[in-house]
């Protein structure tokens, strides 16, 4: 098999707390959900291994607590980041509202080179709840908000259900990919050991 | 001896066994919490609980699953061959080939062909090794048959029997199947990682680097989360396990050990473990990262898990990689004059500098910029060309760390042409082999007057080829066994050959051990330097002596007396002094740094 290499993709999780994003991390990597609430403190890690258009790939999922006194792991935790996801409650406004000032807390933290193209996936979860009556932000509002910030792809998700979560992890592995840069040019530098003579052993950074 | 090889590698090196005690499996290792208690249970969770040594007790009793387990490292052997053996294909598309004869490895490291200085020799030899060598198609598995012959021949004569090592890097990366869910994974005794800045796993010792994702970004958080209090975290201890921490600017290198090394040994080793990545990719990767956190360095360092493996190994047995001192093969003085005239009409061509070694030991360094050659760089060099292809770029990380030179690797033996010819036709090759198989400084050769005698190694026409395995005597005089002496001035040292009373590979990496602990007590900055040492403990009496010029480590019988082994200590250094140009390459300049 002629497969080119493993990629290993860094994908972090934000949105308020209690908003879903643990849950929707376990379903998609362990199928599994709990209905017992336990607050993240600082972050959590899994992995998972996907296959797409043959190629082999990691996402090395980050998953934080949304609490505000918990953000201390700052730039290093968003340094080097292929994609981001928002979530938010479909059933609760204020975790709408919170979704610009992650998004720019991202932003200015991992300061991506190219800002106004970095993948983000915006997910609405909790869709299930009441069956959908106690639901306050409509699909229409939230499409609408990611059409504003460069058309971030949207899903509607119920972490419980297991509703529509492999899709979205699908685009948010699709999407990482599509900003993976050019293939960073490593040209080091040979060395000129006649310039280096005259140089009398400059060349020494010890 | 073959059979006796293999199992003596597996069996020396207690990192590959288990350290037997079941672990917390409650604990999610993945997770980081922001107290410090947290971050203290997640050590003692990726540390596991008490590590028991395996000698003691059998690991079997506790659970199932490792022997078998850790034992299968055929079929990823094979799988490692593979890989190797593309990069042979790739070097052959090269134009250049290899020789893969083993007794002496010459190295040649040029500046790049570039304007006035086009490098004649090199390219010259290049061409010719062409047309000449065996196909080179298979070149990257053939080395590593012939290293592997050659290490069991030379344990036949019980000459070398430090050999452990030659065998085990070999196989490249071991237990790539497992993760950090894996019992067999938290158990091993010693483990090291790579990683980048954003968390992205670069080299595991064990397991599978994408598996082992989660871990990675564990530990960047832990790193981070320090560096974000304006502190570095350098050592976590958790029970008996230390966790050490080494940030070199975008890189991460952990240790996880409970080889009870000392600290600053272990961050040694990480320091040459980033040292032997710069040597392959230069720290123009720095750049990469600046440019691009999301940086990946993997795919660079394709194909080079057997020279991480390999370096690993060697911290198990080899003085050099905490000595920071390289060591020569003894030989007649007139021969490595022979050998060190030749190779300096190799350098006169415009090259860097010419080394021809025997594995890991000198026979003759010369070059117009010797005084630039790290002995750390000769040590990461030495075991980077044991896998490299012929003409390969690389970087000393001491002598330049953001640029590359090109090394010409050439394997040599009796039989072949060109420079060998006359090598072979001076003498020098045989002299090699006949070094390699009587041995050096054997402590049963001690003179009682050292001055008194002709004042070489040499002289004895027929000295005895200890029989292997076989417990003969009880070493030296007064119940010396083993020694190393470093010579300050010139970067070298020199280490006894190992007698009876440590002829095991057990024995022998527990006294490599015990002169790395010796070592690093005696350069402990805080407790501000030692003059002598004397220890006495179950297995030996340990002698330690530091002056400006030199450091001897001399290791007796443990009821040795202490008067006795002083006098001893004494008879050695003039041993070494009376047959220093057989033992050291003199004349070089001290290097600078
Ligand atoms: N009904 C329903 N409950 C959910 C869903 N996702 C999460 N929950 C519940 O919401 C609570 C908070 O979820 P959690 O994943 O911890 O949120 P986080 O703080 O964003 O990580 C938990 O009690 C979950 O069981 C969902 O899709 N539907
Ligand atoms: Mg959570």
């Amino acid at each position: 098999m002629a497969s080119r290499r493993r990629m290993l993709l860094k994908v972090i999780i934000l949105g308020d707390s209690g908003v879903g994003k643990t849950s929707l991390m376990n379903q998609y990597v362990n199928r599994k959900f709990s209905n017992q609430y336990k607050a993240t403190i600082g972050a959590d890690f899994l992995t998972k291994e996907i296959q797409f258009e043959d190629r082999l790939f990691t996402l090395q999922i980050w998953d934080t607590a949304g609490q505000e006194r918990f953000q201390s792991l700052g730039v290093a935790f968003y340094r080097g980041a292929d994609c981001c996801v928002l979530v938010h409650d479909v059933n609760v406004m204020k975790s709408f509202e919170s979704l610009s000032n992650w998004r720019e807390e991202f932003l200015i933290q991992a300061s991506p080179s190219d800002p106004e193209n970095f993948p983000f996936v915006v997910l609405g979860n909790k869709i299930d709840v009441d069956g959908g009556n106690s639901r306050v932000v409509s699909e229409k509002k939230a499409k609408a908000w990611c059409a504003s910030k460069g058309n971030i792809p949207y899903f509607e998700t119920s972490a419980k259900e297991g509703f529509n979560v492999e899709a979205a992890f699908e685009c948010i592995a699709k999407n990482a990919l599509k900003n993976e840069p050019e293939e960073e040019m490593y040209i080091p530098d040979t060395i000129d050991v006649a310039r280096e003579r005259q140089q009398k052993s400059s060349g020494c950074e010890c | 001896m073959a059979s006796d090889s293999s199992s003596a590698s597996s069996s020396s090196d207690e990192e590959e066994e288990s350290a037997g005690q079941k672990p917390n499996v409650d604990v999610n290792i993945n997770s980081i919490d922001n107290s410090l208690d947290a971050i203290e249970n997640q050590l003692s969770s990726i540390a596991l609980n008490t590590p028991i040594d395996e000698r003691t007790l059998p690991s079997t009793d506790y659970h199932q699953e490792p022997v078998s387990e850790i034992d299968d490292g055929s079929s990823r052997e094979s799988a490692s061959e593979m890989r190797r053996n593309s990069i042979g294909e790739s070097s052959s598309s090269r134009g250049s080939g290899l020789w893969r004869n083993n007794l002496g490895v010459e190295v040649e490291v040029e500046p790049e062909a570039d304007g006035e200085l086009s490098s004649p020799s090199s390219s010259g030899y290049a061409g010719e090794r062409g047309s000449s060598s065996s196909p080179t198609s298979a070149c990257g598995t053939d080395v590593v048959r012939e290293l592997r012959d050659n290490g069991s021949s030379i344990g036949d004569d019980g000459v070398v029997p430090l050999d452990p090592s030659q065998t085990q890097w070999i196989r490249g990366k071991q237990h790539a199947d497992e993760d950090d869910g894996s019992i067999s994974w938290r158990k091993r005794k010693k483990h090291f990682f790579v990683l980048s800045h954003s968390g992205k796993p670069i080299y595991s010792r064990y397991g599978d680097e994408h598996k082992l994702a989660g871990f990675s970004a564990t530990l960047q958080a832990i790193i981070s989360f320090v560096e974000n209090g304006g502190d570095r975290v350098k050592l976590v201890r958790a029970g008996n396990h230390q966790v050490v921490f080494l940030v070199k600017g975008p890189i991460y290198l952990v240790c996880i050990s409970c080889t009870e090394e000392p600290y600053e040994s272990l961050r040694g080793q990480l320091e040459l473990l980033y040292g032997q990545m710069i040597l392959i990719l230069t720290r123009s990767i720095d750049k990469c990262f600046e440019k691009n956190s999301k940086f990946d360095m993997t795919p660079l360092l394709g194909g080079t898990d057997a020279v991480f493996s390999s370096l690993i190994h060697s911290f198990s047995w080899n003085p050099a990689t905490f000595l920071h001192a390289y060591t020569c093969l003894p030989l007649a003085y007139t021969t490595r004059q022979t050998a060190s005239a030749i190779l300096q009409d190799v350098a006169d061509t415009g090259v860097l500098f010419a080394i021809l070694m025997c594995k890991n030991k000198v026979i003759s360094l010369v070059g117009l910029q010797k005084a630039s050659l790290h002995p750390d760089d000769m040590l990461l060099l030495a075991n980077f060309v044991i896998t490299s292809e012929s003409f390969s770029p690389i970087c000393l990380p001491r002598y330049n760390s953001m640029a590359f030179l090109y090394a010409y690797v050439h394997y040599l033996d009796v039989d072949t042409i060109q420079i060998e010819a006359v090598l072979a036709k001076s003498n020098v090759l045989n002299e090699v082999e006949r070094s390699l198989s009587e041995g050096g400084m054997r402590i049963e050769d001690l003179p009682v007057d050292p001055s008194a005698n002709s004042g070489s190694l040499f002289h004895l026409t027929h000295r005895k080829t200890p029989t292997n395995g076989t417990v003969t005597g009880v070493g030296g005089p007064a119940g010396l066994w083993h020694f190393i002496y470093r010579s300050i001035y010139l970067d070298q040292y020199v280490s006894s050959e190992f007698a009876s009373p440590i002829s095991h590979p057990h024995q022998q990496k527990r006294l490599y051990r015990a002169y790395q602990r010796l070592y690093a007590s005696m350069h402990d900055k805080g407790v501000g330097p030692h003059k002598t040492q004397f220890r006495r403990d179950e297995n030996y009496v340990l002698l330690c002596w530091v002056t400006q010029d030199f450091e001897l480590y001399a290791a007796f019988d443990p009821l040795a007396d202490k008067g006795v082994a002083i006098r001893i200590c004494n008879r050695v250094c003039q041993w070494v002094k009376d047959v220093e140009n057989e033992i050291f390459l003199l004349g070089a300049t001290p290097f600078s740094w």
